[in-house]
């Protein structure tokens, strides 16, 4: 399926391919894209020293391999996927190093949320995110994509390499056991 | 289904985590100021673009042509065709084995005597000249 690329990403990505403009062109798309990645990376990893090593990593692979970037896809979509595999590889590389289980660093996410001196809110916010961190990683990052950021379910298909049904039933599934978390914690 | 929608129009989309003041702006300025230098790649010419197109070819037909010239050498240093040699031939061989051709009996021919025979069978002296020519030649060849 063809991905209609937005005017304005056009003119960015051919200033990105021409060696006089890109650097100036890639300044621009760090501070477009990097607060929405961030939030991306830093609701999967929770802490913020995680979010922001993870975040300069994402931007370093994008400027490394920018030229092999040829707009087939929208310029954000082709960053959440390096953010996206930054975050899952730097969950799967903590589990083997504190050699423990996805349940394990569920309960761990939940624990570092209370103690994170970045985290703040009411009651139900606090709560609202430890639901969503017992939720398994596929999930979270379906529930993350369309509620805080309201992406499309085409772009997140585009993303995860999901089709738009099992993306719907994702979702669905996480907001029945967000539910639940609320129901047992009352 | 209206209660998960209580629950999550409860929370705000951007409360529960915060991050330090001017994170964004500073993180901007920093991450543009480390990018590395990107590397020059040296301008190829059309022509050797052209090259770096075909040279897989061009290698596999070079490497073709190699074995196809290894085979002929390989080919012209094998031993004589089966078909010339001796044991092909039975009769040959049996008048080898025989002693048809043993060279004690072409030798103890007497040209003379041949020269005699012939001229007793009619015919001329000049005729009989040409013959013993043929002889003398063959045998400066032979020698």
């Amino acid at each position: 399926m063809a991905v209609e690329i937005p005017q304005e990403d056009a003119k960015l990505i051919a200033r990105l391919q021409d060696e006089s403009t890109c650097r100036a062109a890639f300044a621009e798309v760090i501070k477009l894209y990097s607060e929405p990645l961030y939030w991306q990376i830093r609701r999967l990893v929770v802490s913020h020293d995680d979010a922001n090593d993870l975040l300069q990593n994402t931007f370093m692979k994008a400027w490394m391999y920018i030229e092999n970037f040829r707009g087939e896809a929208k310029l954000s979509t082709w960053l959440y996927k390096i953010a996206l595999n930054e975050s899952i590889t730097f969950l799967e590389k903590e589990r083997k190093r504190q050699n423990i289980s996805l349940d394990d660093q569920e309960s761990a996410i939940i624990n570092s949320i209370a103690a994170d001196e970045f985290v703040d809110g009411d009651e139900v916010a606090l709560k609202l995110r430890q639901a969503i961190a017992t939720l398994p990683e596929k999930q979270r990052i379906v529930f993350n994509m369309k509620y805080y950021d309201e992406m499309k379910y085409e772009q997140m298909s585009d993303i995860l390499g999901t089709s738009v049904g099992a993306l719907k039933a994702s979702y669905h599934l996480a907001v029945k056991k967000i539910e639940q978390f609320f129901e047992n914690n009352d | 289904m209206s209660k998960d929608k209580d629950i999550l129009g409860k929370v705000n989309r951007r409360e529960g985590m915060t991050v330090p003041e001017g994170y964004f702006d500073d993180f901007t300025a920093k991450m543009i100021s480390s990018l590395p230098e990107k590397q020059k790649v040296p301008e190829i010419s059309e022509r050797q673009r052209l090259w770096f197109r075909v040279r897989p070819y061009a290698y596999m037909a070079a490497m073709f042509a190699g074995i196809f010239c290894m085979m002929k050498m390989f080919d012209m240093m094998r031993s004589p065709s089966a078909d010339l040699n001796i044991d092909n031939y039975p009769a040959v061989t049996a008048a080898i084995d025989n002693g048809v051709l043993d060279n004690d009996i072409i030798n103890s021919v007497d040209d003379n005597e041949i020269i005699e025979s012939l001229y007793e069978t009619g015919l001329s002296p000049e005729e009989i000249y040409t013959y013993e020519d043929s002889i003398d030649m063959c045998d400066s060849i032979i020698q």
